[in-house]
């Protein structure tokens, strides 16, 4: 094993917490049982990364298997790292039918036809997600396996999610995904979260919402707690509970898709109060906003909920839900008062 | 050619009188830290227990940049622009002598020391020895009657490195006082110093050691000095007031709202914008030198009213917790930052 292999191999060991690396090795399959039984967990890391590399040696692992390795790793933690949301449009007639076997090849071939150097391992796990690792090289150099990008994504839905990719192997990448899965074009779906789950749950829709009367009178309740008084939340229960629709109807019901943030770039003119002369500027008032929170849309909902925010929803806010993004350029369109979130490149 | 903007022109801090008897009314004024905004002097009882009043005032002069680097040695600016340093108050000093800051130093060591062989958890590494360096920052007072700025920093030795090893700073701090109010520290005792503003950066645990040596030695009080949303007001106010001036590069506001999860919002306003904004409220020409209340929150008021028309969000509803800018940043944990152009 070269010295590119090892660090691949250590540095994925060194991601995991200790007591998971066992399952990790297990999936594996590469290591004897003896050898799985020989290492100790409670030992430091770095000693453990040793254990792991000498058994590696001993059975003689390349390359091929490591970044098995490390693929399995980010399968079974896909909440690690960055992940960009990428639509395919112009779906070609043919494209429904296109199946894994079409696309694996049409993908390899198209990447290894531009690219000169280049490592594609593409796997399809058991919830029908195709995921995809590519080691870039260039002209003159072997891949890099140390900053591989990852992709994945679900064969007849127009979702591609994209971790690691460098700017100027967009195009590439791009290109092979529109050749592959048989459309005309891919676009930015202006949404990034560190939570691959909560993305696909966000676009896929995984996360149905039950319909609202059924669930009202079981989680209002959860909801009272929250609400300051229960005298006065009495006087205001259809107050409350308007509110509490609208906040569903946006947001959802239950658990939401885990999403920390969402960025408004603000390019409108000035709409605050009083009699400034700002409003009656032509220039805009520029600024960007960023929402933040351990689960954005449940801050959100409870915004809404709660008063915090005015009902309606603004667009603004339940765009993040309808259209499945988290980055907005805001513009004025036209003379009118009422600004509209418009689909801009980053 | 270095500026600097004062931001501690917004903070306010109490004098208490700590051994005045519980029977009598004590006068007690509040001090403009930075600014000469005077207020009438205020009378109450003292009770037992702590009392710290912060007045914020109703007005004060803008702020204004001076060139710092013609009073303060530039090593020393640099010592103060490099950290976010946490504030706490403290009461006048006992016997305190800018001449005895070598014995001062040593003092200060020992104690450290001792009271880690007592059990007193410091967190830095087990076996190091501690040197501690008092020294004066010349140059930050502004009136006749500011004593000097004394900068304190604590390095950690382990104790059987070699000779060669440098050893690494884990603790700094300076107590200051700038511009304090004239008639205040003329009426204090002969034997007592004021240097109420004590800035803070590394483990808390060595804070606390610090803090409790100089209680000890000086017989003096220390509180916490938070910020409250009217202060970081008054800074957002203020800094852009400053743009024409030195660009401030970025308004940045942080609020959080009390939701569940809780709910972080920044808003980052184009300096220029902001400026406008600004100087529609409170015009540049206006011969008034004085900036009013009234002004601030309307400034606020308005950002956070186009912020409403967008998302329908009343930011109100949370609090204020972060204002920054390329001048320097302030928190309401009683943080602060200031940064030298």
């Amino acid at each position: 094993m070269d010295a590119q292999v090892r660090s691949v191999l250590r540095r994925v060991i060194q991601r995991i917490p200790n007591k998971n690396i066992e399952n990790l090795l297990k999936k594996w399959n590469c290591l004897s049982a003896d050898q799985l039984c020989a290492l100790d967990y409670t030992r430091p890391k770095w000693m453990i990364v040793e254990q792991v590399t000498s058994f590696c040696e001993e059975n003689r692992l390349n390359l091929k298997h490591i970044t098995n390795l490390e693929m399995i790793y980010h399968i079974e933690n896909p909440d690690k790292g960055v992940w960009h949301a990428c639509q395919l449009t112009e779906a070609q007639d043919d494209a429904v039918g296109v199946d894994l076997t079409q696309f694996k090849e049409q993908f390899k071939a198209h990447l290894h036809g531009v690219v000169r150097h280049i490592s594609i391992k593409i796997k399809k796990h058991e919830d029908e997600a195709i995921w995809i690792r590519i080691a870039w090289g260039d002209n003159f150099s072997k891949p890099n396996h140390l900053k591989p990008t990852y992709v994945v994504h679900h064969l007849h839905t127009s979702y591609v999610f994209i971790s690691n990719l460098m700017a100027k192997h967009k195009i590439f990448l791009c290109q092979a995904l529109v050749i592959a899965t048989k459309h005309g074009s891919i676009k930015d779906g202006h949404l990034s979260t560190r939570s691959l789950t909560a993305m696909r749950e966000l676009l896929l829709r995984r996360y149905q919402q039950v319909t609202y009367p059924a669930m009202f009178t079981v989680t209002k309740h959860l909801f009272a707690g929250l609400f300051t008084d229960p005298c006065i939340g009495k006087e205001h229960s259809e107050h409350e509970e308007m509110r509490y629709q609208m906040s569903c109807e946006a947001f959802g019901h239950g658990p939401t898709p885990k999403l920390e943030t969402a960025v408004y770039r603000l390019e409108t003119r000035y709409r605050g109060n009083g009699n400034h002369t700002l409003s009656d500027r032509e220039e805009f008032f520029r600024g960007v906003v960023r929402f933040s929170s351990s689960s954005l849309l449940d801050s959100l909902r409870h915004c809404v909920a709660s008063g915090m925010a005015e009902g309606p929803v603004t667009p603004l806010l339940s765009a993040i839900t309808q259209r499945g993004r988290n980055y907005f350029v805001i513009t004025d369109k036209g003379p009118g008062v009422s600004s509209q979130a418009s689909a801009q490149r980053a | 050619e270095s500026l600097i903007i004062n931001p501690f022109c917004c903070l306010y801090y109490p004098c208490s009188a700590v051994n005045t008897p519980a029977s009598r009314p004590v006068t007690r004024r509040s001090k403009s830290y930075g600014r000469s905004c005077v207020e009438a002097p205020s009378y109450f009882w003292q009770t037992p227990g702590h009392l710290a009043v912060l007045k914020i005032p109703n007005s004060r002069g803008t702020a204004k940049s001076q060139t710092i680097t013609n009073k303060v040695d530039p090593e020393h600016i640099a010592l103060l622009v490099k950290n976010e340093w946490k504030l706490s108050y403290i009461t006048p000093l006992h016997h305190f002598r800018h001449t005895r800051l070598k014995s001062y130093s040593k003092h200060l060591s020992a104690f450290i020391v001792a009271e880690k062989q007592q059990g007193v958890a410091v967190e830095v590494g087990l076996e190091a020895g501690f040197k501690v360096t008092f020294s004066a920052v010349l140059g930050l007072a502004e009136n006749d009657e500011d004593a000097e700025t004394v900068f304190i920093q604590i390095q950690s030795k382990p104790v059987f490195a070699a000779v060669a090893d440098a050893p690494k700073v884990v603790w700094r701090g300076w107590l200051t006082c700038v511009n304090g109010d004239l008639e205040y520290l003329r009426s204090l005792p002969p034997d007592f110093v004021s240097l109420p503003l004590f800035c803070t950066s590394g483990p808390e645990s060595l804070t606390t050691l610090v803090k409790s040596w100089f209680e000890r030695v000086f017989d003096c009080n220390f509180g916490c000095l938070a910020l409250n949303s009217t202060t970081l007001n008054w800074l957002t106010a203020l800094w852009t007031g400053c743009h024409p001036t030195c660009n401030i590069r970025h308004l940045k506001l942080a609020w959080s709202l009390p939701t569940q999860p809780p709910l972080d919002v920044s808003y980052t306003v184009n300096p220029q914008d902001a400026w406008e904004l600004w100087n529609s409220i409170h015009p540049e020409e206006s011969t008034d030198d004085r900036i009013d209340i009234q002004e601030v929150q309307s400034f606020i008021n308005g950002l956070e009213a186009h912020f409403f028309r967008h998302f329908k969000i009343f930011l109100s509803a949370g609090t204020l917790v972060k204002v920054s800018t390329a001048l320097g940043s302030a928190h309401v944990d009683g943080k602060i930052k200031v940064i030298v152009m």
